[in-house]
């Protein structure tokens, strides 16, 4: 089996939209969280988010006219694998594009809002209580755009990171809801290592800003309405934690053998150790209480790695700030590291970038792979009243130096799907 | 890799315009049977195309056990169509699961999920009923819907929608706690998701998935999508059975449609061991990208013909072996074209003597819920007989396709079952019978 190292990164966040100024940031302890701006969220029950803010695709994406159509997500998608294929030297690089494959967790893009409820509203026929259908059709002919159509479609980004990189080999968009990106760096992995490929681009993009997605949320009573405050809302196991915040970005890596990348003289910047995916098969609205999932999922990659649970250093957390998924994920967390819990740091960067959705896994897999090469732990900030549930160190609101040679980061979605992945610093062979 | 462990198929489950389940759905596969017809889930008569692949009337109570028919109320049509197609999947394979008995015969850790799904439209009247009650005039007022409006739609809205909705129903109906992924490559999610399930239980990670996919476009958003990207024919809405013809030189788009195909696939040794009937050994799985452009194919067709070579090649085996060929055979004139120029790089001259049945003439274009087609190839491996290629005549590019409009006999040993998705994703399957030793 082929070994796989990550050499490449970049990411489109709320708290910037280069790796170094998020990281810096992140350790400052600083929020991307405030008044939602991309929709007037008024009177919604949260009026807050995590925006990508003054995002330039142009400045991002040198031939940016090759994705003419492209909605929010893709362009993210797209400004991130530009950074990734940048810093992973794969410019210069003589490469085989039969052999770069692509694996993403690309989101659906945006209902095209105002023709969507336009059409819809002049066909409501209050006697039928319905649409009429054949008005609708109508209206939504003209005033629906094919491009705008086909871009929701949740293979978009990835048909067009194909355009930008050129990637022919084997291609994958997976969605599981926010548990998908760390999915799909962990397919990608399982791809290279068998030969499938030598390079794959992995990762997620995601925006669900929008009124549609926050509705969504708000009826599941999952988003934080602690409006008053914007950067102490996201609360990962904070007793007074009240639901997640919503993000919107993207993280994308550069996967590759460890041949590949080490024939070509590439920068190693981690190895991907192992990588575990399980179902809860419980419900489609709550988590596993007892965590049996989310154990079941940290045990396969710890096997898949050959470690044992003493082997890690740092533990990103899924740490969304719902009431149900800290709890759940810190009992899971001391099932599998036993005795070892509460010395190892655990801590959840949505707390200052709230929830990317899809795109969440990917970059707090590439904020673990920044902890291992800096020995930085990125804090949990807001943590300021001790849950009896939470009772690990979750690096409380300052950054701390430690080392960090092997991290695991969690990720958990909607419907039981649990996945968790770990990656070490390279040491050679 | 001689260690390799060796993936079979034990199961199939199918709800399509031409049969629910997949006894059904063979039934009149080799009857002729043709399921596009002029839409009767709305009145399409305002659409440029109003014909679909539509499913025969079923009631989804009957699919699921009763302690889960509450839950069905959360299921948008995309992930009924899984459910019911995993409910005859496990049937077919004659596996136990929690659905049926308290003792399951498999072990769940064991046993993974890999559907693939669409982008699952919203129910228009569920959702217009309640940005009727926060409108001014014909627009939104948001203010209005941020407060009000919103709460009138259920709790659990966003949840119908998911695209992994599908495989959580079935995981959670199954009681299937191993790898799960929902793979959204549109026309090729089926594909995709059943190649992923393949190497999941090759390299020892289950010994069993249910995989495959899903969706329905059978709904106005799904089909005016289509209408408005050019793909579907606005030139038989008064015969809907003639309207899909694959590669035919009269062909003027594609059709609508909806239905879901699952596989149970199982490792050999744990599929014989059970004594479980198996139709096929699935040998190869290739996949590749597409980089011409997002909404066309490239008009070579040639990154699609290195997914089916790169399947081949997987199974160890030549083109010239291959005794059954499930193309994507869409219908629509130029996408063919491509298919052709693709499928010549691989089989060359041979092409011609290739059986081809292309299924979608009878079904419409099933889109994530193409595992269909990949159910039609193993059928026909499994009971030697190909289904009749129905609309396709004379053939573009004056080419000669080894097609025919009756069903017939065929000594079938390799049948591929290749596509392409909207967006360039290709992805090909090579089904090999059982050896002897195998059964």
């Amino acid at each position: 089996m082929k070994r796989v190292v990550i050499t490449g990164m970049g990411w489109v966040t709320p708290m910037g939209q280069d790796i170094e100024t998020v990281w810096r940031r992140l350790l400052a302890g600083e929020s991307g969280i405030d008044f939602t701006t991309l929709f007037d969220a008024a009177t919604f029950p949260t009026t807050i988010s995590a925006e990508v803010k003054d995002f330039d695709f142009s400045a991002h994406v040198a031939r940016s006219a090759d994705h003419g159509g492209a909605g929010r997500n893709t362009q993210f998608a797209l400004a991130a694998c530009a950074q990734a294929w940048r810093s992973a030297g794969l410019g210069e690089a003589k490469l085989d594009l039969d052999r770069v494959g692509m694996y993403l967790a690309g989101g659906e893009g945006e209902l095209d809002f105002d023709a969507y409820t336009n059409a819809a509203l002049s066909a409501w026929s209050v006697e039928s209580n319905s649409v009429d259908t054949v008005k609708w059709a109508t209206v939504a002919m003209q005033r629906m755009s094919a491009v705008r159509e086909l871009e929701q479609e949740p293979n978009m980004a990835l048909s067009h990171l194909a355009l930008l990189s050129g990637a022919r080999g084997p291609a994958f968009n997976c969605l599981t809801a926010c548990a998908a990106s760390t999915q799909a760096i962990g397919e990608a992995t399982q791809i290279l290592r068998r030969g499938d490929a030598d390079v794959m681009i992995g990762g997620g993009t995601h925006s669900m800003i929008h009124p549609f997605g926050v509705t969504g949320f708000n009826r599941l009573t999952a988003l934080s309405t602690a409006n008053g405050d914007p950067p102490r809302a996201s609360r990962p196991f904070d007793a007074q934690r009240g639901g997640f915040v919503l993000g919107e970005g993207a993280g994308i890596v550069i996967l590759e053998t460890l041949d590949h990348a080490k024939a070509r003289g590439a920068t190693i910047l981690a190895e991907v150790a192992g990588y575990g995916s399980t179902a809860d098969a419980f419900r489609i609205t709550d988590q596993h209480p007892e965590g049996e999932g989310a154990i079941g999922a940290m045990r396969a990659a710890l096997a898949d790695a050959r470690l044992t649970s003493a082997d890690i250093h740092y533990v990103n957390a899924h740490g969304t700030g719902t009431r149900e998924n800290d709890g759940n994920e810190t009992t899971a967390i001391k099932h599998v590291l036993g005795e070892r819990a509460k010395e190892c740091p655990v801590s959840s960067i949505k707390s200052m970038m709230g929830h990317l959705i899809a795109a969440a896994g990917a970059v707090e897999l590439i904020t673990c792979v920044l902890a291992i090469r800096d020995n930085m732990l990125p804090p949990t900030v807001n943590l300021q009243h001790a849950d009896p549930e939470c009772d690990l160190d979750y690096v409380p609101n300052k950054a701390r130096a430690a080392r960090v040679d092997t991290a695991l980061s969690n990720s958990f979605g909607f419907g039981g799907q649990n996945d968790s992945i770990i990656v070490r610093r390279y040491l050679g062979e | 890799m001689s260690t390799m462990r060796r993936v079979v198929v034990t199961g199939i489950g199918v709800i399509c315009p031409i049969g629910i389940g997949s006894a059904a759905f063979w039934e009149n596969l080799v009857g002729g049977k043709i399921g596009v017809r002029r839409i009767s889930a709305f009145d399409p008569s305002g659409f440029p195309s109003q014909i679909a692949g539509e499913v025969p009337a079923y009631k989804i109570g009957d699919y699921v056990p009763k302690s889960y028919r509450k839950a069905t109320k959360v299921m948008a049509r995309d992930i009924e169509l899984a459910v019911v197609a995993a409910d005859d999947a496990f049937k077919d394979a004659g596996l136990k699961s929690k659905a049926y008995t308290e003792t399951p015969d498999f072990d769940g850790k064991r046993f993974g999920c890999n559907i693939g799904a669409g982008l699952i439209s919203v129910d228009l009247n569920e959702l217009t009923v309640a940005l009727h009650s926060a409108r001014n005039g014909d627009q939104l007022d948001l203010r209005k819907w941020g407060g009000e409006g919103m709460t009138q739609l259920t709790p659990l809205w966003l949840l119908k929608y998911l695209p992994n909705m599908l495989a959580c129903h079935v995981t959670i109906i199954h009681q299937l706690k191993g790898p799960s992924n929902t793979i959204t490559c549109a026309d090729a999610s089926s594909h995709l998701a059943i190649g992923e399930a393949f190497r999941t239980i090759q390299r020892g990670d289950a010994d069993l998935a249910v995989c495959g996919g899903a969706e329905s476009k059978v709904q106005p958003m799904g089909l005016m999508r289509q209408c408005l990207l050019n793909r579907v024919s606005t030139k038989h809405n008064e015969t809907p059975e003639s309207a899909v013809r694959p590669f035919d030189v009269d062909a003027t788009g594609t059709a609508v449609g909806e239905g879901a195909g699952l596989f149970i696939l199982e490792e050999f040794e744990h599929a014989k061991r059970r004594g479980a009937k198996i139709y096929a050994e699935l040998a190869g799985f290739g996949a590749t990208q597409d980089t011409y452009n997002v909404s066309q194919p490239s008009p070579t067709g040639d990154s699609y013909g290195r997914a089916i070579s790169l399947a081949l090649i997987d199974a160890n085996l030549p083109p010239a072996s291959v005794d059954l060929l499930v193309p994507c055979g869409l219908g629509i004139a130029s996408h063919d074209r491509a298919e052709l120029n693709g499928l010549t790089t691989v089989f060359g001259g041979g092409l011609s003597r290739i059986p081809l049945f292309p299924l979608k003439s009878r079904t419409g274009n099933l889109a994530a819920g193409s595992g269909v087609d990949a159910a039609a190839a193993v059928l026909s491996l499994h009971h030697n007989k190909i289904p009749a290629a129905l609309n396709t005549g004379k053939i573009i590019g004056g080419l000669s396709l080894n097609n025919a409009a009756e069903a017939r006999d065929a000594a079938i040993n390799i049948a591929v079952s290749s596509v392409y998705s909207l967006g360039g994703q290709n992805a090909a399957l090579v089904f090999r019978k059982p050896a002897k030793e195998a059964s």
